[in-house]
């Protein structure tokens, strides 16, 4: 290879924030440096909630970053990049428009015959050409997902940007389009062959990449750059593929779930010189149902995190969260990417509907998180804590937190235990009291 | 911030005393002013009550509007309980009831005056009941439709597992109705009640002073207040006027419609927590305030074995069964009865309207009819030019959510003001610049209707999905393309249904719009309107009924043969795929 290719898309420091200066403002991506270059096929991959789709329509110029730059061949980027095209999740087809009409969208300008050579072409590449005249509201999922697919290619794009396009299809389908679009980058004479995607699904990052920026979490940032030198087309069975797959989970594995000694470690803080204030662990966003729900799948075997995530078609990241809140309630262990439950777990797993809640709760009371929630509403006058003093306190103690989804959180297991009640009508949380019936006269 | 500080704050939650001396004070004053209202109703018959134009004057005479308004709108809401169901548990009626009530809602307020007010004050000879009545009548005719329409559809929308629920725990139908069906169709019913009140305000200054023949009809209120002022060009009064309509309408949505808004948005049936319910203080505190929980709690008490849910029915109760059919049977020699009643009625009505239009000859229903082509050019440029504005503006409105919280409210008031009351102002303008009525006309019955136009349009472009917005920009959709392609099918669901709106308001609104009077003088323009308005006051009724009845069948035509369709076909094509 003689030329060293071109630089499209440079982000510099970019950082991004969700009601910048507002006091409910949230970091959601913290200092990202990336470039893509020509024939480059990045995949960000990470778990829901770590920027991925902000980064992808901040590279589209979709989105303007608070702070950082973003260039596209040099230049600084203002408003919608020059030679993007944006595939999405939810196909984003216009329902008024034909599939015809939908796919000529973005070449309206050009001569006739140039539009008609174009669309004979692009119809043929993802398959659609009988469909020519009928409207999205006819086609199934995949079907759909071909049209968005079509009409970004149709623009011969210098860059294709798809954020999740196979998430809203059923696994069958997802596979066919996924096999079509790994085709597409094997041909050599086809000229897409730049492309950023977004995606949770592993083996989905190792199938395209040609480099894979596994990001994490709260902030958002960029955790490690794989690069996958594999020849396309690939084979997920292969054994440098599945080197590159069980290399990705040990990185997902240490950002996402530290041993067990890490996440409960106590973050101290100076505080004031000599006092040193604890702050407390928060808990990942999950339903106490969850967490009973893994540990009745566990039973006596043991297994791994993405095992689990395969099994239940669900996304890692989904799947790491319920580990990590059951095993900051010490109701699993997770040696490596191993989880399996612990004498506390399986006890719980045996107990009556009544027993567990018990348990959970003396669970909970060991939670700083637990003991400052307890705290606020024992010095309320009349023990009711108003909503917003108790998001205003989260948002103190854990400023990298999103305030509303943990209150959620705090609030289901918390009403689960038997611990707190709350309010709707009048917007405050109280400790629990049974309501016992009047005594007979 | 250190969480010792925050801990020690102080509680600011417990309303102060003031508060609840306010709360007291606001019950006494609604008490007075009960006492007042039956008062003037009392009265011994007035037709022509004096004005009297200083500004002490006004609270009074807001208070008199206001319990109009009120009472059209309790009759409204039952009718609304009563005719929904109504149509929707009994199907044979149901074909009735509902082309019914599509032609009662095209017929314009002034269509039911004559007989009305004639017939009431015959009822009650020495007292003012009867033409109060007559005048909270005409507002429940402005207020109704749209509430009952409504509540039907929301009753067709409850969905089957709910039923089959009250039906498996034995529910008698007021629990059926207070468990299920009421909170289905709560939201719906509220944001139709708001616009029925706006409705029943617009034609104020017509149901509160108005003239049959050579007789001169006037009750006590803003609207009268109003039309007095301008006929005497007064415009200290006029100012007052309307600043106390503002006011009025101002208390009423933040005291009465704001704190329902919030109350029923618990009736939302997805899953709560997804937005912040953003409750003003005073309501807050409202809640807290110990005068008024003392007094739910009360109520509540007391409404407790009402609500109570049976469990469910018995194995066997032959004996219940019996004494249903029994009943059973009476209810159905009742039902019976009303039905024939009102078929009775109807034949009645029927042969009274066709002997009206016996006495209208051939020239008069081609004068009706030429009369009816102009206002039908008024209204579709008042529906065009409306259009043309309020789209862009309702696009632009919806797509930035920040701004539309912050128009949301001054455009809710300025649509719900009555335009009427401020006619003259902007005849004075249009006649200033050489104009004259009849193409002034046109802003006039735009003021009233448009805003309809922009609120479907905003609501409709904020449903955009966020991906497809992104989508268009990436596509570099710029320009009239952009419009074409993209915001105009987006929002088409919208626009069609506020033109349906605004065109069935616009034939109502000809009639303030083509025939106004200022002072001593009279501007007419040529129109079905002003021929309506000039029958009126010429107590004419045959001419009337005939010009009315054309009026009704225009708007449902239209509603049938163009709005019907393009509203099947906005659905069809321009709705989101989910």
């Amino acid at each position: 290879m003689p030329e060293s290719p071109i630089t499209l898309i440079e982000l510099r420091s970019v950082c991004h924030e969700y009601a910048a200066g507002s006091p409910e403002n949230e970091l959601v991506l913290s200092d990202v440096n990336l470039t893509v270059a020509e024939r480059d096929v990045v995949v960000l991959l990470g778990p829901s909630g770590c920027g991925k789709s902000t980064l992808v329509r901040i590279m589209a110029g979709l989105i303007q970053p608070t702070r950082g730059e973003v260039m596209y061949r040099g230049i600084p980027l203002h408003g919608v990049s020059p030679g993007v095209a944006m595939v999405f999740q939810n196909f984003a087809l216009f329902p008024w428009l034909t599939v015809r009409q939908n796919v000529l969208l973005p070449v309206g300008r050009l001569p006739a015959e140039e539009q008609e050579a174009r669309l004979g072409k692009v119809l043929a590449t993802v398959g659609l050409g009988a469909y020519e005249q009928a409207y999205p509201r006819e086609l199934s999922g995949g079907m759909k997902q071909r049209v968005g697919i079509a009409r970004a290619l149709i623009a011969e794009p210098e860059v294709l940007c798809m954020d999740e396009p196979f998430s809203a299809l059923d696994v069958l389908t997802a596979e066919t389009l996924r096999n079509e679009i790994g085709r597409l980058l094997a041909s050599p004479e086809h000229p897409l062959r730049t492309m950023v995607m977004v995606t949770h699904n592993i083996v989905e990052a190792v199938y395209f990449a040609t480099r894979i920026v596994v990001m994490a979490a709260q902030p958002g940032r960029v955790d490690v750059v794989v690069p996958v030198d594999l020849p396309y087309p690939r084979d997920p069975d292969a054994p440098g593929f599945r080197a590159i797959v069980e290399k990705l989970h040990a990185i997902l594995t240490r950002t996402n779930l530290p041993d067990a000694g890490e996440v409960t470690k106590v973050v101290t803080t100076e505080a004031g010189g000599t006092r040193r204030r604890i702050a407390p662990v928060s808990l990942p966003y999950v339903t106490p149902g969850e967490v009973l729900g893994l540990l009745s799948l566990l039973g006596d075997a043991e297994y791994d995190v993405f095992e689990i995530a395969e099994r239940l078609g669900k996304e890692f990241g989904a799947i790491i969260r319920v580990v990590k809140a059951s095993e900051l309630l010490g109701f699993i262990e997770t040696p490596g990417q191993e989880v399996r439950l612990t004498a506390l777990g399986r006890e719980l797993v045996a107990a009556s509907t009544e027993a567990q809640r018990e348990i959970i709760r003396g669970r909970l009371m060991q939670l700083k998180i637990f003991e400052l929630l307890v705290r606020l509403i024992r010095v309320q006058p009349e023990h009711c804590l108003p909503d917003e003093e108790l998001l205003r306190e989260l948002h103190t103690a854990l400023p990298h937190e999103k305030p509303r989804p943990l209150f959620r959180t705090l609030l289901s297991w918390g009403r689960y235990a038997g611990l707190i009640s709350h309010d709707q009508r009048r917007h405050v949380i109280k400790l629990y009291q049974h309501e016992d019936p009047p005594p007979p006269a | 911030m250190s969480m010792t500080a925050t801990l020690s704050r102080p509680e600011r939650e417990r309303p102060a005393i003031w508060f609840e001396a306010l709360v007291v004070l606001g019950v006494a004053a609604l008490l007075l002013g009960g006492v007042e209202v039956v008062a003037q109703w009392r009265q011994p018959l007035h037709q022509t009550v004096e004005i009297d134009l200083s500004a002490r004057a006004l609270p009074v005479y807001a208070l008199f509007s206001l319990a109009r308004g009120w009472i059209a709108y309790f009759f409204s809401l039952l009718f609304t309980l009563v005719v929904a169901s109504w149509a929707f548990y009994d199907v044979r009626a149901r074909r009735y009831i509902l082309p019914a009530l599509d032609v009662l809602q095209s017929v314009p307020v002034l269509g039911f005056l004559p007989g009305l007010v004639l017939a009431l004050v015959a009822l009650f000879p020495h007292s003012n009941t009867g033409l109060e009545l007559s005048c909270v009548i005409m507002i429940f005719t402005g207020q109704v439709w749209n509430m009952a329409f409504s509540y039907y559809d929301s009753l067709c929308g409850v969905p089957g597992d709910y039923r089959m629920l009250g039906r498996l725990y034995g529910f008698k139908w007021w629990h059926r109705f207070l468990k299920i069906e009421l909170p289905f169709g709560a939201q719906g019913l509220l944001y139709n009640s708001m616009v029925s009140m706006a409705g029943g305000w617009f034609f104020l200054s017509i149901t509160e002073a108005f003239k049959l023949g050579d007789q001169d009809f006037r009750v006590p209120g803003i609207g009268s207040y109003m039309s007095v002022a301008i006929e005497r060009g007064d415009v200290r009064a006029q100012l007052l006027g309307v600043l106390a309509m503002g006011v009025v309408i101002l208390v009423v949505d933040r005291l009465v419609w704001w704190p329902l808004v919030v109350w029923s948005r618990k009736f939302k049936m997805d899953d709560f927590g997804s937005g912040r319910i953003d409750q003003p203080g005073w309501q807050r505190w409202l809640a807290r305030s110990r005068a008024m929980q003392a007094a739910t709690h009360r109520i509540g008490l007391w409404l407790a074995p009402l609500a109570a849910v049976p469990g469910p029915p018995p194995a066997s109760v032959p004996v219940a069964a019996t004494a249903a059919e029994s009943s059973g049977r009476t209810a159905r020699g009742i039902y019976y009865l009303v039905l024939a009643g009102l078929v009775g009625s109807m034949v009645w009505g029927a042969v009274e309207l066709a002997s009206l239009l016996m006495r209208v000859n051939l020239a008069d229903w081609l004068d009706i009819l030429s009369n009816t082509g102009l206002s039908f050019l008024r209204v579709l440029a008042a529906v065009g030019l409306g259009t043309l504005w309020t789209v862009p503006l309702g696009v632009w409105i919806g797509l930035n959510p920040k701004l539309s919280s912050r128009l949301q409210p001054f455009i809710q008031f300025v649509a719900s003001f009555p335009a009427p009351m401020i006619y003259p102002w902007i005849l004075l303008l249009v006649l200033k610049t050489g104009g004259s009525l009849q193409w002034g006309s046109v802003p006039l019955i735009m003021m009233g209707t448009q805003w309809y136009i922009l609120f479907n349009v905003a609501a409709a472009a904020s449903a955009i999905p966020n991906d497809i917005v992104s989508c268009a920009e990436v596509l570099r959709l710029s320009g009239w393309r952009r419009w074409r392609k993209f915001l105009l099918p987006a929002v088409f669901p919208g626009l069609v249904t506020g033109w349906i709106t605004a065109a069935g308001g616009a034939w109502n609104a000809t009639i303030v719009s083509e025939y106004v009077q200022i002072g001593d003088k009279l501007y007419q323009a040529t129109g079905l309107g002003a021929y309506i308005s000039r029958a009126t006051n010429d107590g004419n009724f045959p001419r009337l009924a005939a010009a009315v009845l054309v009026m009704a069948l225009v708007v449902v035509g239209i509603n049938r043969s163009l709005w019907k369709r393009l509203q099947v076909f906005a659905n069809e094509r321009c709705r989101f795929l989910t």
